[in-house]
């Protein structure tokens, strides 16, 4: 279990009395979000959140394959690697990162909730589904060491009947061995996945079982060469 | 026979039906005592390898809370459930899967979460709910282990128990369909599982195609 496909998901969903907490709950209501402000989705301090920064530890390598988030409220995802955004602008200036609207979660939902006073539950919504226009590819490499974050930015606040957004990310965490021979095909200009981590295990295998036949051949050869002396 | 795709659906409606006390807690979808289960904990024998391709459970739809009308207990959202309490259609139901005691889906924390989300790998999918998410690499279950999946759900308004929201007594049974869970895997049994670990040794994928692989390079060797 050294490459494990992980996935974490957040919603301005918590408790009454409370902006954040740890667990999900049954009693979890939809919090307010403020236009234009970046939300941490780990530790933002609305929503679900986890214990401490999403970082990498010496021995772990995580490699973001998708990001993906509301498209209602005009929300956009961004992410962090220590202080740096991934998406820039062409002129290399801040934005907020992949809309919903490209990148959509969860995928097949409406563009906009219906703020205004509507007669059935149905209404709420508007009739298309969201397919994504984006891909994130090359993936995203945190390395050892490094803190990531991902960002949400609603660009419309929410309003008096209080909406609820959501937002994803899906990655791989390579722990253990795996993170070193990460590391390796790094190093080596390999693309990191799964198939690759497989394949530089598979050729240093091949590279031991090779030496080990010639060590046995050259053995061999001594101990003839002996022998006939 | 040594190589078979396999699938296994839970609803929490079957058998001893879930209720709104369960919601909260992690409920197995092979022993937990709630929905369809089987007689004895998942678990391969000596000669058995068994590899999880894909889980999946009841999506749920993020919408808000618009006190602009007065929701009845029927309202639907893309044939989920919706009421205004918490303001997401659906169960909010998450599936984790479990190797011995160790859970899969872990939080950037290293903390175990609840799993992979309904919204994110819907059970069933339609036009309305796709997958955001595909189990790559694929979980091995090796022999002699145990494994599971735990289903949890938090939002009662967003399903129906007996005809109603979230507002039927706590005992009341789930209806059909309103919360499920999948799974797809595929066990190798006899000579293929031996293959297959060998494969794992090798750091190969496991998969059917590998192991054939495996086969005609063993009887190709044999030539």
């Amino acid at each position: 279990m050294s490459m494990r496909s992980q996935v974490y998901e957040w919603a301005n969903l918590a408790p009454t009395g409370v902006t954040s907490s740890l667990r999900r709950t049954t009693a979890d209501l939809p919090k307010a979000l403020v236009a234009n402000r970046e939300y941490d989705l780990f530790i933002g301090g609305v929503g679900n959140n986890i214990t401490k920064p999403a970082e990498t530890t010496a021995t772990q390598f995580i490699v973001i394959e998708d990001i993906a988030c509301s498209a209602t409220l005009n929300g956009a995802v961004q992410i962090r690697i220590n202080t740096t955004d991934y998406f820039q602008n062409p002129d290399v200036t801040d934005m907020v990162g992949i809309p919903g609207l490209a990148s959509p979660y969860p995928r097949g939902s409406s563009t906009t909730v219906v703020a205004a006073a509507v007669t059935t539950a149905a209404a709420q919504i508007t009739a298309e589904n969201l397919l994504k226009s984006f891909d994130l590819y090359p993936d995203v490499y945190v390395l050892p060491g490094q803190t990531f974050q991902i960002l949400y930015t609603p660009l419309t606040a929410t309003n008096a009947s209080t909406q609820v957004v959501s937002a994803f990310v899906k990655y791989t965490l390579y722990d253990g061995p795996d993170a070193l021979i990460a590391n390796k095909l790094l190093e080596l200009g390999v693309t990191i996945n799964p198939n690759n981590v497989d394949w530089y295990k598979r050729s240093l295998i091949e590279q031991q079982q090779r030496g080990a036949a010639a060590a046995s051949a050259a053995a061999a050869a001594a101990a003839a060469s002996n022998g006939g002396a | 026979m040594s190589m078979r795709s396999q699938v296994y659906e839970w609803d929490a409606s079957r058998g001893t039906a879930a209720t709104e006390s369960n919601a909260g807690n992690r409920i197995s979808v092979f022993i937990g005592g709630i929905g369809n289960n089987i007689t004895k904990p998942a678990e391969t024998t000596a000669t058995e390898f068994v590899v999880i391709e894909d889980i999946a459970c009841s999506p749920s739809l993020p919408v808000g809370v618009n006190s602009a009308f007065a929701a009845v207990d029927t309202d639907a959202i893309r044939g989920l459930t919706y009421n205004l309490v918490g303001g997401v259609a659906g169960g909010r139901s998450y599936v984790q899967v479990r190797i011995n005691t160790t859970d899969y889906f872990l939080d950037p924390d290293n903390v175990p979460n609840d799993g992979i989300p309904g919204a994110a790998s819907p059970y069933p999918r339609t036009i309305d709910f796709q997958p955001s998410f595909n189990l790559y690499p694929d979980v091995y279950v090796l022999p002699g282990q145990v494994w599971d999946m735990l289903v949890t759900f938090y939002n009662c308004e967003g399903m129906l128990f007996a005809g109603a929201a979230g507002v039927a007594a706590a005992t009341s049974a789930i209806d059909a369909g309103q919360l499920q869970a999948f799974c797809k895997y595929t066990l190798y049994d006899g000579p293929d599982a031996l293959i297959a670990n060998k494969l794992l040794e090798m750091g190969i994928s496991i998969n059917p195609g590998n192991v054939d692989w495996y086969k005609r390079s063993l009887l190709a060797s044999q030539v």
